[in-house]
């Protein structure tokens, strides 16, 4: 018992890099050959991809430099400088790239950012960026069980379509542990702070959150929003109810919810055509 | 190069055959060699050179005595140490008990003595002036680089935080020193990204640089704004959205402390009333009074003839 478990411990210590995909690497390469390139720029394309933010915020919060907690994007790219990403860009070898089966996976996690930043705007909450940021890498911990574990996410993904059984239940079996558990160790593993790590860790099961509930409760609820619309895949068959916890939390009404899903269905198109357009790229 | 630069070579009483000074004063340094070991750090205390060459064919306690007393002192500590030690004995030699800058091996190849003696005093130059918490250039490049852009059309900025103490005091010097390295690494990248320019740290929340004056303006508010969003990693949600936190005074009266801000002055150097160095503080201090005047981040140029 448990040596899966230890096994993708291992394997996170080991983990410096996470693929990205091409289509996003030859953008940011773009960006930095261009000397004009501006910080909000680069801030905009990062915070497309959640390879790339995890990275960011790694270097920003790594010992090296002394900050303790930087958790949004643009503040980690005000502190690194523009020359220190483009020279992280423009050394393109760090960028493992991803391969094209794992475009859903993508599309869902930068439509949860998007639908946790309508969510956050609507309920007035404060640390919109810092919610979009959790909301964007809460599924990190299957990028590295599909990454690092190939042959078990495979075996995962047939028991969720095969049995029809949540993901998380499956992720158990295999694994003994599950991609939320597998995420918070990558993202305190590189130092990131709480306020995105608990999101991470508490997407699934809400009550659980200490310290950070309301931006626990949005990344819950976009993680359900986006599963609903049928934008991206996560590897989830079925659409999770959203948790009793969650919805007090954040004390909706039915009507905010109509109003944040009819908001969401127009920017996910938006979404779609950037997606499509990053795609695009890869063949160049 | 070179010229005036004063080089003591401290040698054994046997001493050498006098070439090596020729060489030197062929590169234009003033050389005195020194062949009383015990002597030495009385003339140095008295008249410092700019780098000292040590003898250690026969190293004893006297040479090591030497070594030390120079390593030892903060002030003396800049001056470049290099040993001359002979080739066998290099790859053995003890470096913990002999904490040179440098050396060279004998028989002396002196096309390698002259490049190690430039090396050794640009690197001292840079690592002893630099500000071990942000790693930015200290006081004398500071100083250079304001000698440098009087009467030229630039603009030098002093940069310091408003209410840095109070945070110090009630959240601790290791987040204080947080905010110092975020303040040092958002100067320095403004700088940067505005293309040529030079960021150096005084000491404390002061902070100086220097730009074009036509950039002087856009920089201090790209620097305003960068940590105006930094600022927000370091408060809590409540703090944030009430803008001030609270501190106790020495007699335990609660204090309201607005959140923590920048204020800047900028100095156009090409004003005629800039004739050198020390006016340059003084205008800046003058406006710094006037920056402080707001509670919030803001800059000041100097436009008074």
């Amino acid at each position: 018992m448990g040596s899966k478990r230890d096994k993708i411990l291992d394997i996170i210590r080991d983990t410096n890099s996470l693929p990205t995909l091409p289509g996003v690497v030859s953008r940011l390469q773009a960006l930095a050959e261009n000397r004009k390139s501006s910080i909000e720029e680069m801030a905009r394309l990062v915070s497309s991809d959640q390879i790339l933010s995890a990275r960011v915020l790694r270097l920003v919060n790594s010992p090296s430099y002394g900050f303790y907690r930087v958790s949004t994007i643009s503040n980690a790219l005000i502190l690194l400088g523009v020359n220190v990403i483009k020279s992280l860009a423009l050394s393109s070898s760090i960028f493992e790239i991803m391969e094209k089966t794992i475009v859903g996976l993508w599309e869902h996690s930068l439509g949860a950012g998007v639908a946790a930043n309508i969510i956050a705007r609507h309920l007035k909450l404060p640390e919109v960026e810092e919610i979009s940021t959790a909301a964007l890498l809460h599924d990190i911990g299957k990028v590295i069980i599909k990454e690092k574990c190939a042959e078990d996410y495979e075996r995962i993904c047939n028991m969720v379509e095969r049995d029809g059984i949540p993901m998380l239940e499956a992720e158990r079996q295999v694994l003994q542990t599950n991609h939320a558990e597998v995420g918070e160790w990558l993202v305190h593993n590189w130092y990131l702070p709480n306020k995105l790590s608990e999101p991470v860790a508490c997407h699934h099961d809400v009550a659980n959150a200490q310290h950070h509930k309301m931006k626990t409760a949005v990344v819950h609820l976009a993680d359900v929003l986006v599963k609903a619309s049928g934008f991206g895949f996560s590897g989830e068959v079925y659409v999770p109810r959203i948790q009793p916890t969650a919805w007090e939390w954040l004390g909706m009404a039915e009507d905010d919810l109509a109003a944040i899903v009819e908001e969401l269905e127009d920017r996910l198109v938006e979404v779609k055509n950037f997606s499509l357009e990053i795609q695009s790229a890869d063949g160049n | 190069m070179g010229t005036n630069l004063r080089i003591i070579v401290v040698t054994s009483p046997s001493g050498g055959d006098g070439s090596l000074e020729l060489r030197l004063q062929s590169k234009g340094y003033q050389v005195v060699t020194l062949d009383n070991p015990p002597s030495v750090m009385g003339l140095i205390y008295s008249d410092p050179p700019d780098v000292v060459l040590i003898d250690l064919a026969t190293p004893d306690q006297t040479l090591l005595g030497i070594i030390h007393s120079l390593k030892d002192d903060f002030f003396f500590s800049t001056i470049p140490v290099i040993g001359m030690i002979p080739e066998w004995a290099a790859e053995g030699f003890d470096w913990e008990e002999y904490p040179l800058d440098d050396f060279v091996t004998t028989p002396l190849s002196y096309r390698d003595l002259f490049t190690r003696i430039v090396l050794s005093l640009r690197r001292l130059r840079r690592v002893f002036d630099n500000n071990p918490l942000t790693r930015l250039p200290g006081n004398t490049s500071i100083q250079r680089a304001i000698e440098h852009a009087v009467g030229k059309p630039m603009g030098v900025c002093y940069v310091d935080i408003n209410h840095f103490k109070q945070y110090n005091d009630v959240y601790g010097f290791a987040h204080g020193d947080e905010v110092i390295r975020m303040v040092a690494r958002i100067i320095a990248n403004a700088v940067k990204e505005a293309g040529e320019g030079f960021a150096g740290h005084i000491g404390g929340d002061d902070f100086v640089f220097i730009v074009p004056l036509e950039q002087a303006e856009a920089v201090s508010e790209r620097i305003i704004a960068n940590f105006t969003a930094v600022v927000s990693e370091l408060f809590n949600e409540e703090e944030k959205a009430r803008g001030f936190y609270v501190a106790h005074d020495r007699k335990g009266n609660e204090e309201r402390v607005p959140l923590m801000g920048v204020a800047i002055s900028i100095v156009p150097m090409d004003s005629p009333k800039i004739g050198h160095y020390a006016k340059v503080a003084e205008v800046a201090a003058e406006l710094k009074k006037m920056a402080k005047k707001s509670h919030r981040s803001c800059y000041v140029m100097d436009r008074r003839k």
